[in-house]
């Protein structure tokens, strides 16, 4: 008998075609998750977005790129950059006109100060260097003398002191410098998301250092966010976002160092000139990366017994507290919804609604 | 005389020849192949990359200890892979993140070492997280 008749292998023929057809057809389907890594800002920015064909997502992320560049310059406190010349101006008592991004960084982080109570303050640049945390790398050096701290905070640098004076900004107080460390990057995440949206991108996360937005999801699946363990190698609990929320961490293990076994990090409380003591990591979950960003530095910055009145008063209802004896605080909204990673789960205490 | 009727359904009897069956043997096979080859491996994350400013300068098995050197702008990054895992051995920098990731294992894990422009990823689908917030 004959194998394959002449019907039988335009059939064999067709159905080769088919197992072709398909193979190929899977190959040319892009992955719905394109993602890039970018080492811009001082940082790792991760940018991902969900049903965005490769080309189309490269170039968004060719945009994000050239932004957080240009924001890296712009708004480097010490380099030059726009913002030193601008504190430098201050210093010498004369004036200088910001640029626009600039400008509503100084309107917003006013609005945050003195909702914070001025624990939110990025006039207190001159002590930022003072420590050392303005460098890339800091030289391995002993904390700065009691003295040059105590002459820094009694000088009272803050966002009240400058004024408009026309199109120009001036302070009024010298020994202002505006370091937009505390902001920048929930600002600039909020830019990039922006700039996704302008472009058609309905679902994407933008990560700069830790301090993420997540908008829409990844077809009618969320988008899952890990929080990072302040004491341990991996993720201490998480969370899904579906829509469009921001995560922000602050944590005494980002910029720090160890003198004489003690541990020296670089969320600096404007009140005493000292790295905030008390808690070692803070997450905000709120509706913009500005605002996780800024209330997750005031909330390291506030002490156990203060937090949640300034959560209320910044407006965050989702906050996650260690402190430094290991103890996990958190607020009812935020424990709805926060799985941990971790076996057995620490021990917390669900806090009344800030 | 005609040979037997191969053992079909009725339906497809006359549809159906030996010869098609066998392609729609073997097709299966390759598919069922190319599903354990493409999404099998993920369960266990098998790859990293290492990269020097986004441009991918090694792509290591995690099967095959070894340890490795890589050249960025501020130095020498040195990596390390044994048991499945991968790690950050010494890179410059002020504050030696790059190291303190530790062993990376699982898909998605990343330690980055931004002085030298270095990242070493771990490849696979099946990341537990999308982005993590520290």
């Amino acid at each position: 008998m004959r194998l394959f008749t002449f019907a039988g292998r335009r059939r064999v023929a067709a159905l080769l075609g088919c197992v072709f057809a398909l193979l190929l057809a899977a190959c040319e389907k892009p992955d719905p998750l394109q993602a890039t890594r970018l080492l811009v800002f001082g940082t790792v920015v991760d940018v991902a977005t969900w049903g965005v064909t490769p080309k189309p997502a490269q170039a968004a992320f060719d945009e994000l790129r050239t932004a957080f560049e240009s924001w890296h310059r712009e708004w480097h406190a010490w380099e030059d950059s726009p913002l030193s010349r601008a504190n430098r101006a201050f210093a010498a008592g004369a004036g200088a006109a910001l640029t626009p991004d600039l400008l509503r960084l100084v309107s917003d982080a006013r609005a945050w100060s003195q909702a914070s109570n001025g624990l939110f303050d990025p006039a207190i640049g001159r002590l930022v260097a003072l420590w050392g945390f303005n460098q890339g790398e800091r030289p391995d050096a002993p904390p700065p003398p009691p003295q040059a701290i105590a002459e820094l905070v009694n000088a009272h640098p803050s966002m009240d002191d400058l004024t408009v004076d026309g199109e120009q900004l001036r302070s009024r107080n010298p020994q202002l410098w505006l370091d937009f460390g505390g902001i920048a990057k929930g600002y600039a995440v909020d830019r990039a998301i922006e700039r996704l949206r302008a472009r058609g991108v309905q679902n994407a996360i933008v990560n700069a250092g830790g301090n993420l937005r997540a908008i829409g999801s990844k077809d009618g699946q969320p988008w899952r966010i890990g929080v990072r363990d302040p004491r341990g190698p991996g993720v201490l609990a998480s969370l899904t976002i579906t829509g469009d929320e921001s995560v922000s961490t602050s944590g005494d293990y980002e910029r720090h160092f160890e003198w004489q076994g003690v541990r020296y990090h670089h969320v600096l409380d404007p009140r005493s000139g000292y790295p905030a003591i008390g808690a070692v990591a803070v997450t905000v979950v709120a509706e913009s990366a500005e605002k996780a960003d800024v209330a997750s530095t005031v909330l390291m910055i506030a002490g156990p017994t203060e937090w949640r009145a300034l959560a209320r008063a910044l407006g965050v209802t989702q906050v996650l507290r260690i402190d430094e004896s290991g103890q996990v605080e958190l607020t009812p909204a935020l424990a709805a919804r926060l799985h941990w990673e971790v076996s057995p789960p620490p021990t917390l205490t669900v806090v009344p609604e800030p | 005389m005609s040979p037997p009727a191969p053992a079909l359904h009725p339906a497809l009897r006359g549809r159906l020849t030996a010869g098609d069956a066998v392609v729609l043997a073997l097709s299966l096979a390759g598919l069922v192949a190319l599903a354990v080859q493409l999404w099998g491996a993920d369960a266990r994350p098998d790859t990293a990359l290492v990269r020097i400013d986004g441009r991918e300068v090694l792509r290591l098995s995690l099967a095959e200890a070894g340890q490795y050197a890589v050249e960025g702008p501020a130095g020498t990054t040195r990596v390390e892979v044994r048991d499945g895992r991968i790690r950050c051995v010494s890179s410059p920098g002020p504050q030696h993140l790059c190291e303190r990731a530790g062993w990376l294992s699982h898909a998605g894990e990343v330690a980055v070492g931004l002085p030298n422009r270095v990242s070493i990823e771990v490849l696979g689908r099946n990341r537990r997280f999308d982005s993590i917030s520290y």
